[in-house]
């Protein structure tokens, strides 16, 4: 990976070098103090994660030392299988399983369409309805929070995974850059498989959404982390246990006392780690999929 | 012969009748959902801060007193104190923090998509998570700092007791959760910038800290506001974090507008109005503000 972006960046490095060389020692010294505080940040980033997931494995009598342990006497994931057993932990997983998955699907379907229609054809309020979704970004959950659960509530959907899945679908920034992609699929293609025969909705299916694939990915990836660490919408929503998700448990949990210490680690390794390990394979698309949201 | 030609014009009135119908069916979905749980509650909103309710169900005619009560209220001006010194402390850090990261990354050639990656870490992770394991790191007998601190011979540090301590720690997570965020946005910028602009500065044997006053910063002006923007709505809107990390305490002193809004709203006892005419002003604060920071970037990128 590193030798990658050597390369990248080697042209440039090659003038610099010249114009540096009279100095050396000077940009060396700059060069160390850069990678200090670079080590320093990236360590205050990743402490708290390490000393969670360390945590995770220390037994009660372990977590109550004075002064705390670094490393747990063993690796065994009591705290792991009593919180699955003793507890209903599986069940907020799979809720919140269920409701990741659900949504994200809900969101890729109808942000591609709308996105589709947005990009592709012309018709009276377009440009309206694009402005309407975009200011909608300023509009966050947390300042219609009473309404939309009113909303919610007449239609029964209160205590229901739906009512955790559908409000937050149709997310503006998955049709702003499905739209922004799609804005690059030559019209030519679209219209030959028209002239083909195929009906509107084919030609999307068969020929749109299949070349969307990389857009398609950075919106999936960005709606399983909102989901997945979704908590004030759940926490109003989800009131009765079995609807719990895991942030909601957890915070729930925590503030009563009613679970052991143990186990809230355990299982708030169980909420971090899905995530972070999506991360770490879809990197470059999500990386992307934020440089451009976040500049256009 | 007049049938045969009709035919084809009328084919063709029917074909585009349908074309023309077809972008709103595509439309229909996303802007069913989106019309019903967030533009109509929007517009909803400023009614239903009209009236007040005692759970939920039964409402009852205020007009303004809603907004009469809550803004002779001291404890909410509190809040607003609160939030502000949330939102402002965070979106300052955020942006000299992350400007900073963002800039030594760039010039890191080793390992630079390692710490990128790093610093992105906890944006990642679960809010109430991230609240959590700094709620038990900042313990004051046996966390994690205060046993470190204590090495150094530092006392004991009351973070999570002390009012003001309590805040700093708010800001000081807050940001710890979103910088890296910020800093990816930040970088892109950076690496938009075309690297010819300071090959100039260095025939002029112009210093890297001149460079950056003169030549990156300003290019990166438009990251930067893009970054105040979002912060700026983000610091607003703070709520889930908190909620584990201190609970809004001690005694209120780290509670902000959102967890207002969402007690009066759903904790007993429910006080709906003031928990709608809240949202309202917390509308209008977020939605003057991004205005605001808009004209500021617009005015600046004229000049």
């Amino acid at each position: 990976m590193s030798n990658s972006t050597v390369t990248e960046s080697a042209p440039e490095i090659a003038p610099s070098k010249t114009w540096t060389s009279t100095g050396r020692r000077k940009v060396t010294s700059t060069d160390a103090l850069r990678v200090v505080i670079l080590v320093t940040s990236a360590l205050l980033a990743l402490i708290p994660i390490v000393w969670l997931v360390l945590g995770s494995f220390k037994t009660p009598a372990e977590l109550s030392k004075r002064p705390p342990t670094l490393l747990p006497e063993s690796w065994g994931l009591s705290n792991y299988t009593e919180a699955m057993t003793r507890f209903n932990f599986p069940l907020y997983l799979t809720n919140s399983v269920i409701v990741t998955l659900g949504a994200t699907l809900l969101t890729l379907a109808i942000n591609s369409m709308a996105a589709y229609a947005l990009a592709k054809y012309n018709f009276r309020g377009k440009n309206g309805l694009f402005l309407l979704t975009l200011a909608t970004i300023m509009i966050p959950l947390q300042v219609i929070l009473l309404p939309v659960y009113q909303v919610v509530a007449s239609l029964g959907l209160v205590n229901t995974l739906w009512g955790l899945i559908i409000p937050a679908a149709a997310t503006p920034t998955g049709v702003f850059i499905l739209r922004q992609y799609m804005l690059s699929i030559p019209d030519e293609l679209i219209e030959a498989a028209r002239v083909d025969g195929a009906g509107e909705f084919r030609v999307f299916v068969r020929i749109v959404l299949p070349m969307c694939r990389p857009a398609l990915a950075v919106v999936a990836i960005l709606s399983i982390m909102w989901r997945w660490n979704d908590f004030l919408w759940p926490l109003v929503v989800a009131q009765s246990e079995s609807v719990y998700t895991l942030p909601v448990a957890l915070a729930r949990f925590t503030a009563e006392e009613t679970v052991p210490f143990n186990l809230i680690i355990a299982m708030s390794v169980v909420t971090v780690l899905p995530v972070i390990i999506l991360f770490l394979f879809f990197q470059r698309q999500i990386v992307t999929g934020i440089a451009n949201t976040g500049i256009k | 012969m007049a049938a045969i030609q009709a035919s084809p014009r009328l084919r063709q009135r029917k074909a585009s009748l349908k074309m023309r119908l077809v972008p709103y069916l595509f439309l229909l979905p996303n802007m069913a959902i989106f019309g019903l749980f967030t533009v109509w509650p929007a517009i909803n909103g400023f009614n239903i801060s009209m009236y007040s309710s005692s759970n939920g169900r039964t409402f009852r005619w205020e007009g303004a007193g809603n907004y009469q009560r809550i803004l002779t209220d001291e404890d909410f001006w509190g809040i607003v104190r609160n939030t502000v010194v949330y939102a402002l402390s965070f979106v300052v850090l955020s942006v000299v923090l992350g400007v900073m990261l963002a800039v030594l990354v760039d010039q890191q050639r080793r390992g630079r998509t390692f710490f990128r990656s790093v610093f992105f870490v906890p944006v990642l992770i679960s809010p109430v998570v991230a609240g959590l394991v700094w709620n038990w790191m900042l313990e004051r007998q046996n966390g994690l700092i205060n046993t470190f601190l204590r090495s150094f011979g530092i006392p004991e540090v009351p973070w999570l007791v002390d009012n003001n301590l309590a805040m700093v720690v708010v800001i000081g997570v807050g940001t710890w959760m979103q910088v890296g965020f910020y800093m990816l946005i930040l970088l892109a910028g950076l690496q938009s910038i075309d690297p010819s602009v300071y090959e100039a500065a260095k025939i002029d044997g112009a210093s890297r800290w001149r460079q950056f006053i003169s030549l990156t910063f300003p290019l990166l002006q438009p990251s930067i506001l893009v970054v105040v923007v979002l912060a700026t709505i983000h610091g607003f809107q703070a709520f889930d974090f908190i909620y584990t990390l201190t609970g809004g305490g001690p005694v209120g002193a780290t509670t902000l507008i959102v967890q207002y809004i969402y007690e009066n709203g759903f904790v007993s006892p429910i006080r709906y109005g003031v928990a709608s005419a809240g949202s309202v002003l917390l509308f209008c604060a977020i939605f003057a503000l991004t205005i605001v920071n808009w004209m500021i970037g617009r005015k600046r990128e004229a000049a």
